[in-house]
């Protein structure tokens, strides 16, 4: 039930009236006090248009201090998906303080992810603002790919940022998202790899190929599923792969035929296991997290994470049993990178290059990479950082149930074409959900 | 109320006793266990009571840090302001539409807003709002809140003003009194009832509301309910039933000590 | 002398603010929304077509969202109503006097999100429910609850709205009861030498049902554009209306956005449909004089 009807009388009076007719009367000047009422009303709706933007100068030809100089002061809006406490942990205790201690940064995080950022900047654009509400944006591939498409990014900006000569943009997991090439248009904030996670307490022997997978899935009924969010839709991409052939065979840009050719062997696949997923594949969890909760409550034997590290930050949580593990199927798991992006029209882009900066700060990256923290995988080539850093980043422990990365590395897939995942969205609904 | 002694005395049976019991126990039962939720430290399935208890988290609400404090600040101060504005508008505006010839015409415009679905508006007035440069502003929220509030307070308050209260009111002017007086001494006094109904239940529309904040509020207004629904998305139950204690328990006791009021004042009129 | 009445400024001006900050606004959205489905404006639209019509409404997502939202307020309207009715006739002295006449007054506070939150945490398969169902051994497993969440017949959503509703119901026809005096009509019926029964379905019921019809209506439309609580505790397919507007709304596919705006249409169409139909028998606005 919308608003209204959650009042106690969220409706009208039950009142009997008459329609009132009566004759014109001759006017009257008013006097009565409560006539003002709708002019503050009106005020209030005039006040809410006057936010006059302060244009900044040209930031392409400034000077980095300068740069830091304009940033002091800014309040910087940073859409991100708060899905996971202990990221939020990491913005809200680490990120916020200590850039308003070292540059006078205000960082406010606004809850928002992928198609909700590209729709409000979408509508912003059409609406002809020059000042978008927001500055930057945690974002992903497809999103990185909608947001080019309606030109709603800041850029080339990367290059200028004191922290970027620590990350290789050669690396084809950090310089090409989705495909395309990143041309500066996003700075890479995170590197991870997409994992099953299990708890072994209750299956001993986890499948490793799709296969498999399907097998145990028919053995099991009612013990496994995937959301169909960005987490879900990543193990279909993998899967997709599978089905093309393996590694490679989607490279490129998106191909009509090669879609048409390899999609329809998902679709039967998923729709043979279909019966057997969790409430018969009758729905799907909307989120990776609603999908962590059901693993969580014991509900269905696996979840899955586009973080390979996710499993021991969820372990320390609470939320997964210590006899939780991950592990990537043998034919190779996505790895990609996520990043952060600078909305065209924002109003502090001084501000979001500095936070951006200092995000990327081999401090910042470390810090990230606990389990204890985040977990994250960092973007910085270890071999750039002064030796001092090295070290510390060779030394960061705390993995216990994820898979070491540089073991995974040579089994990590390149994400597909945006196209692909956009047309996946959509198809899994008419082809699995819907039949 | 004297009629209640009229019943035939019916055998207070206990089956009867038992299901009054019941249903005071289901009016009971989502503030006892929201409470008990959020106050939990871990409640595993099949457990039927938490394993312990972590009041920590109210502490940081209640002494004024995180943002739930000031989520719950926020929204207090839009619902107060849509409450006040759309209350008095609806007293003048639903004066003006009850002794209207074309009453019924007006009226049904000041259903429209009210009985749209927030969300499915929201998206089509988005756009508007960006025009303005209201959208992802209090000041956005609070206008887009009393488009829903205003019509409920025209509606509610057309039905306040009848025929009787006209006649009082003209009863006034014949006595030689100026409108000043016609409000202060006769229709304000009368209307003192409804006025609070009305406040109070715009307040609760506005108090309550989700989608059209979060679409007009571009996410950057953070009232309580935006702030419940993140903690839902976070998994992390327990903050989400905190919130959603900060979100209800003002209204509840708001409602224990106006109880009959809300409703029986109505028909005084 | 007649002094106020429609020429009173305030009121005019009052009138014309709610015309300049709601129905104005609103007015001009649906164009907009008009414009955008058909192609007109937008970031993406390559100018005017009947597209993205024909492409929804061929599809059966629409009719089928359709089809469940009015399913779930006609469950909803027939559930609630007949629950508040049956404690109301059951209950009426407790709900009158003593302490739950205090306790019946607390659901009112609470709003759709924390309604859609509770009855997850109470009907999920490793919900309250189900923990009491296997503390007092009634089921082995909590795998063995029928899905009453994210379920397809829609009952976690039908639930929660009913819940919401009864509270209210029961509340308006305590109220009714008294301000019809029911007490003393039934008695007048009784003396006249109807039974209990007749009293009940020929006078009581039937007397409330007819001055709760404008709530009932309201009642209908408000579940029809539900959000909170299908958003939460629905099935990703079909959808409720404005769950599916949402999400074409911000869907993937960027060329697909007027689609949300064509629901937006249809179900404005529908609802003020509704809307006139009840000002048309007099539902909404006036009540027919139906009591004796």
């Amino acid at each position: 039930m919308p608003v209204p009807s959650t009042s106690p009388t969220g409706h009208p009076p039950d009142q009997d009236l008459p329609a009132y007719n009566e004759p014109p009367r001759p006017k009257l000047p008013f006097s009565a006090g409560c006539s003002r009422i709708p002019f503050v009303l009106l005020v209030v709706f005039l006040a809410g248009c006057g936010r006059a933007p302060a244009p900044e100068p040209d930031l392409a030809r400034a000077s980095w201090e300068e740069i830091e100089r304009l940033a002091r002061g800014q309040t910087v809006d940073l859409l991100m998906w708060t899905g996971d406490p202990y990221i939020n942990a990491y913005m809200r205790t680490y990120v916020i303080p200590t850039l308003r201690e070292r540059h006078g940064i205000t960082l406010n995080i606004v809850p928002g992810q992928g198609n909700q950022i590209v729709s409000m900047l979408m509508t912003e654009r059409e609406a002809g603002k020059t000042e978008s509400a927001f500055d930057m944006m945690w974002i992903n591939g497809e999103t990185f790919y909608q947001l080019r498409q309606i030109d709603a990014l800041y850029g080339p900006f990367t290059e200028r940022l004191p922290n970027a000569r620590y990350i290789d943009f050669d690396d084809p997991f950090i310089g090409i998202d989705f495909q395309q090439p990143v041309d500066g248009y996003e700075m890479p904030w995170g590197n991870v790899q997409w994992i099953l996670i299990y708890d072994s307490a209750r299956v001993s022997d986890p499948p490793r190929t799709p296969e498999a997978l399907a097998a145990w899935v028919k053995a099991h009924p009612g013990r496994f599923t995937f959301d169909t969010s960005f987490t879900g839709m990543t193990f279909l991409k993998t899967l997709l792969i599978h089905f093309a052939g393996g590694p490679g065979r989607l490279s490129g840009p998106f191909d009509p035929e090669t879609y048409a050719r390899h999609a329809p062997r998902l679709w039967r696949f998923l729709n043979e296991i279909k019966p057997y997923l969790w409430k018969r594949g009758e729905t799907f969890p909307a989120s990776v997290t609603q999908l962590h909760q059901l693993f969580a409550a014991g509900e269905i034997d696996f979840t899955m994470s586009n973080n390979d590290g996710e499993v021991d930050n969820k372990v320390l949580q609470g939320l997964f049993p210590e006899t939780a593990r991950a592990y990537v199927l043998d034919g190779g798991t996505i790895r990609n990178t996520h990043y952060l992006g600078i909305v065209k029209t924002a109003p502090h882009k001084a501000g979001a290059l500095v936070v951006c900066n200092f995000l990327i700060s081999p401090e910042a990256q470390l810090k990230k990479l606990d389990p204890q923290v985040w977990g994250d995988g960092t973007v910085l080539d270890l071999d750039r950082l002064p030796p001092a850093w090295q070290e510390r980043f060779r030394n960061v422990s705390g993995r216990r149930f994820a898979p070491d990365r540089a073991a995974i590395r040579d089994r990590a897939l390149q994400e597909p074409d945006a196209t692909y995942m956009i047309r996946l969205y959509d198809d899994f609904r008419r082809e699995v959900i819907g039949r | 109320m004297s009629t209640a002694t009229l019943e035939p005395r019916t055998k207070t049976a206990p089956l009867r006793r038992l299901a009054a019991l019941a249903v005071g126990a289901a009016c009971l039962f989502p503030f006892a266990y929201l409470l008990l939720l959020s106050l939990a430290r871990r409640w595993p399935f099949p457990a039927l009571w938490p394993d312990g208890f972590q009041p920590d988290r109210w502490h940081d609400v209640l002494s004024g840090t995180g943002n739930l404090a000031a989520g719950f600040a926020l929204s207090g101060l839009i619902s107060l302001t849509v409450a006040a504005l759309s209350t008095a508008a609806g007293y003048v505006t639903g004066k003006y539409i009850a002794y209207h010839p074309r009453r019924q015409t007006l009226l049904f415009l000041a259903y429209i807003p009210f009985i749209m679905s927030p969300v499915i508006l929201g998206t089509c007035l988005m756009y508007l709002y960006l025009k303005a440069g209201l959208a992802g502003s209090t000041t956005g929220v609070i206008l887009a809140q009393s488009m829903f509030a205003y019509g409920f307070g025209i509606v509610f308050f057309s039905a306040f003003w009848n025929p009787e209260v006209k006649a009082l009111e003209d009863l006034v002017f014949t006595l030689g009194g100026s409108r000043l007086d016609a409000y202060r001494r006769v229709l304000l006094p009368v209307s003192r009832g409804p006025l609070l109904v009305c406040f109070f239940q715009t307040f609760l529309i506005s108090w309550f509301q989700y989608g059209l904040t979060l679409l007009i509020g571009t996410g950057k207004v953070q009232t309580l309910p935006l702030l419940v629904y993140a903690y839902l998305n976070e998994a992390n139950v327990h903050y989400a039933a905190m919130a959603a204690c900060l979100l209800i328990l003002p209204p509840a006791l708001l409602l224990w000590i106006n109880k009959r009021f809300v409703f029986n004042e109505m028909r005084e009129f | 002398m007649f002094r106020t009445g429609h020429n009173d400024r305030p009121g005019a001006l009052g009138l014309a603010l709610f015309i300049l900050i709601a129905l104005l606004p609103i007015g001009f959205s649906l164009g907009y929304a008009f414009a955008y489905s058909v192609g007109l404006t937008g970031l993406l639209s390559e100018g005017p077509t009947g597209r993205h019509w024909a492409q929804l409404l061929r599809e059966g997502e629409i009719w089928a969202s359709f089809g469940l939202s009015l399913y779930v307020a006609a469950a909803t309207v027939v559930l609630g109503v007949s629950g508040a009715l049956l404690l109301v006739l059951y209950l009426r002295r407790p709900l009158r006097r003593g302490v739950l006449a205090y306790l019946i007054y607390l659901p009112l506070a609470l709003p759709a999100t924390v309604t859609a939150f509770l009855t997850y945490q109470v009907l999920s398969s490793t919900g309250y429910l189900a923990r009491w169902l296997l503390a007092l051994g009634l089921l082995e497993e909590a795998s063995q609850l029928p899905g009453l969440v994210n379920d397809a017949g829609g009952v976690g959503i039908i639930a929660a709205h009913v819940g919401m509703a009864v509270p209210f119901f029961t509340l308006l026809f305590l109220h009714l009861y008294d301000s019809e005096k029911l007490d003393a009509l039934t008695d007048l019926a009784r003396t006249l030498g109807a039974g209990r029964r007749a009293c009940l379905y020929r006078v009581t019921v039937p007397i409330l049902l007819a001055r709760a019809r404008p709530n009932i209506v309201l009642l209908f439309i408000f579940v029809l554009g539900s959000y909170e609580i299908p958003l939460l505790l629905g099935r990703q397919a079909p959808q409720m209306v404005s769950v599916l507007a949402m999400r074409k709304y911000a869907l993937f596919d960027l060329t697909e956005k007027p689609e949300a705006f064509i629901i937006a249409l249809l179900y404005t169409a529908l609802v003020l449909l509704l809307l006139i139909a009840g000002m048309r028998d007099g539902t909404v606005f006036r009540r027919g004089r139906e009591t004796p």
